[in-house]
């Protein structure tokens, strides 16, 4: 990243920055303070123009979101739009597709309440040909629970002791078993019996407002005809939203393209500083850019714009932005980067160290070739059916590195849904998880040294221009985690006992240059970093766990007495095996990472790179492209 | 009466260190979900926050291992 300083006449200033949006490459940031320079104070006129072009902002966003549908096409701004106009066609399609939203929902609730009805329609309807006059009298439509006859008893008795013979209770059983019951009181007694009915905790259905004045039998005729009528109510609803997609969508977009624009040429404009005769502007430009910004600028203002270079002098890696690149195999993986705060500028950016170890870890965890088959599959489909540069197409793609190691590891280990892999004829080349308990411990521990050891010697290497004392300890850190555990290795025989000796002097030796290089509380550190060796025993948990399980999912077939209980006992406890297998093993790589790896060299802290340029739909994953 | 307490060290050797983080992640857990309700985004840091108690589970499982593998069980 190189630092830049923008200088021209003031009122050239709207004219550069609408260039600078075009070129679309310079983070821009508030100049450092100088005596002549002030920030650029608006007018009560711009003012009131940027508070015009929030509130068309917030219409044109709010009417893309209930339209649901994305124009994917990027819309560029175009200089026939006006604000008035864009204002008219967004604050328009808001409050249409707000009424028609209003109305689908009005239309979804009574169907809810119609549908709540239905499974009593036929009943209600003969209750309504026993011929009972409903004028000047209330209705309560009534629901009683399979088997409620003693309840139906005790609500008779209640009703005639509270109104006498002032009621007529109906009741017909329904074809789902409960009861429905029409409860008719005078008017004047409905409160009564309404209290009554709810002491007695049966439940009352209410009728839609539309449906409350008539008889029981036309009410149901109505309702029936009323849900035959909705379906064509709410697709006349999806038309006419279709219809203002298709004639106003790319409206939308353009005036979406067009306020964002806008918006942030003003926050651009708020980040300059001025004179009474002239502009400055700073900002950070990736280095290689930095010629092609100037020769566009020049070519559009000759001489009146000056670009100039700060001194790095002048400015500390700590401000400057961050942009993470990697080579394509690699960039899903920022995904799981970019879930801590950034790196800060000019240190190790983790990515392609996460893109090997972590689904080689997953899979050497996982290590099953139906398992990963399966989860090949799905992540297969989550990449059709994903938006390039979105979050679920680096997901999908992280699966499927995943998956690959998963059937990789499951080949080596044998297994095919466990142990049916050995009932196949596939068998374990490396060793079998079932009984090698120690081997997977081993390779699980191994694999900890091989990632702790990677990460001090990298943070080794990024210190090593900054502070060469703190470089050499690091280093040395690393080397003893190596050392220590050959002797290790010595001492239970694993390696021939003569290396024992030499290799504890050897760590004795190198002690000291450890506690100069990285202080007297090293020795702890390094305690601590042993440990996180031993977290990585881990691997070897999960894995063990989930091959169990699968096994005892296996075992399951014959365990049941028949066979296709079995069968389906043992698929729905694969099922659960695989959710967990995919699951765990991704929180404890994560952690892994995280925590013991990334600890060990990682500073986090930089700020994200985002240019001043045109707005885009996909604008925040725009960046990685263009760096790529 | 010895293959009875290889099998309770075993059982123990995982069960304390399971139990123990479970006391810890209930401790933990409370803050993750208040910070959670506020900032969303913090969603992997809190997920990390409360694995970490799970290696003394772990280790205690690797410890159980040993004993049984030790012991001929």
């Amino acid at each position: 990243m190189a630092r830049i300083r923008m200088l021209g006449p003031i009122e050239e200033l709207q004219p550069v920055l609408g260039r600078v949006q075009d070129i679309g490459l310079v983070h821009l940031v508030e100049p450092s303070e100088g005596e002549s320079l002030k920030r650029l104070d608006l007018t009560a006129e711009q003012d009131r123009h940027i508070r015009s072009v929030r509130k068309v902002a917030e219409d044109v966003h709010a009417a893309i979101a209930l339209l649901g549908e994305m124009p994917t096409r990027h819309a560029r701004t175009t200089e026939d739009l006006t604000l008035a106009r864009a204002a008219l066609i967004a604050g328009r399609s808001r409050r249409d597709l707000e009424a028609l939203d209003q109305r689908r929902q009005e239309l979804e609730e009574e169907r809810a309440l119609i549908l709540k009805f239905r499974p009593f329609f036929s009943t209600f309807r003969k209750i309504s040909e026993s011929g009972l006059a409903l004028e000047g009298i209330r209705v309560f439509y009534l629901v009683l629970r399979e088997g409620g006859e003693q309840e139906l008893r005790r609500i008779r008795v209640a009703l005639r002791e509270t109104l006498g013979d002032g009621f007529e209770l109906l009741s017909q059983p329904s074809e789902s078993g409960e009861a429905a019951m029409l409860l008719a009181v005078p008017k004047a007694s409905g409160a009564k019996a309404e209290q009554l009915l709810s002491e007695a905790g049966v439940q009352a259905l209410s009728l839609p407002d539309q449906f409350g004045d008539d008889s029981v039998g036309t009410t149901v005729q109505r309702m029936q005809t009323r849900l035959a009528e909705l379906p064509g109510d709410l697709a006349e609803l999806d038309n006419e939203r279709t219809r203002i997609a298709s004639e106003r969508g790319r409206d939308l977009a353009r005036i979406r393209a067009y306020v964002e624009d806008h918006l942030a040429t003003v926050e651009a404009m708020e980040k300059a500083a001025v004179t009474p005769r002239a502009f400055v502007l700073e900002g950070w430009i990736p280095s290689a850019a930095r010629a092609d910004l100037e020769r566009k600028l020049s070519k559009s203002f000759g001489d009146t714009v000056e670009v100039e270079a700060i001194s790095s002098e002048e400015w500390s890696g700590e401000t400057a932005p961050v942009v993470l690149k990697n080579p394509r195999l690699f960039q899903p993986f920022e995904a799981i980067t970019k879930m801590m705060p950034l790196p800060k500028y000019g240190t190790v950016d983790p990515t392609p160290f996460v893109g090997v170890f972590f689904p080689m870890f997953f899979g050497i965890t996982l290590g099953d070739i139906g398992y990963g088959a399966v989860l090949g599959a799905i992540s297969l489909i989550l990449r059709l059916r994903s938006q390039p540069y979105t979050k679920l197409r680096s997901i999908s793609e992280i699966g499927l590195a995943c998956a690959l190691f998963t059937m990789i590891f499951g080949f080596l280990y044998g297994e095919l849904f466990g142990d049916l892999g050995h009932r196949v004829g596939l068998h374990p080349i490396i060793f079998n998880r079932e009984e090698a308990f120690f081997p997977f411990l081993g390779l699980a521990v191994a694999l900890g040294v091989v990632h702790i050891v990677l990460g001090l010697f990298i943070g080794a290497v990024k210190m090593f221009r900054q502070d060469k004392r703190h470089a050499v300890g690091r280093g040395m850190a690393g080397v003893m985690v190596i050392l220590i555990v050959f002797a290790l290795l010595a001492a239970f025989g694993m390696l021939p006992e003569r290396f024992f000796t030499p290799l504890v002097i050897t760590t004795l030796v190198a002690l000291p240059i450890l506690v100069v290089g990285e202080g007297i509380l090293a020795p702890v550190e390094l305690v601590s970093t042993l440990g996180n060796v031993l977290s990585y025993a881990r691997i070897m948990a999960v894995g063990t766990a989930s091959v169990m399980m699968a096994v005892v999912a296996n075992r399951m077939t014959g365990a049941f007495g028949g066979v296709v209980v079995g069968v389906i006992c043992a698929l729905l406890f694969h099922l659960v095996n695989f959710v967990l297998g995919v699951f765990s093993p991704t929180i404890h790589m994560l952690r892994l990472h995280y925590v013991e790896f990334f600890g060990k060299f990682f500073s986090p802290g930089g700020a994200q790179y985002q240019p001043f340029r045109h707005w885009s739909p996909r604008e925040n994953n725009a960046v990685e492209e263009r760096s790529a | 009466m010895e293959t009875i307490a290889l099998y309770m060290s075993a059982a123990f050797a995982v069960a304390i260190p399971a139990l123990a983080t479970g006391w810890a992640q209930s401790l933990i857990g409370p803050a993750p979900a208040a910070t959670l309700a506020e900032k969303p985004e913090m969603s992997v840091t809190v997920v990390l926050l409360i694995a970490i108690p799970e290696t003394v589970a772990i280790l205690g499982f690797v410890i159980s291992v040993l004993i049984l593998m030790q012991g001929g069980g």
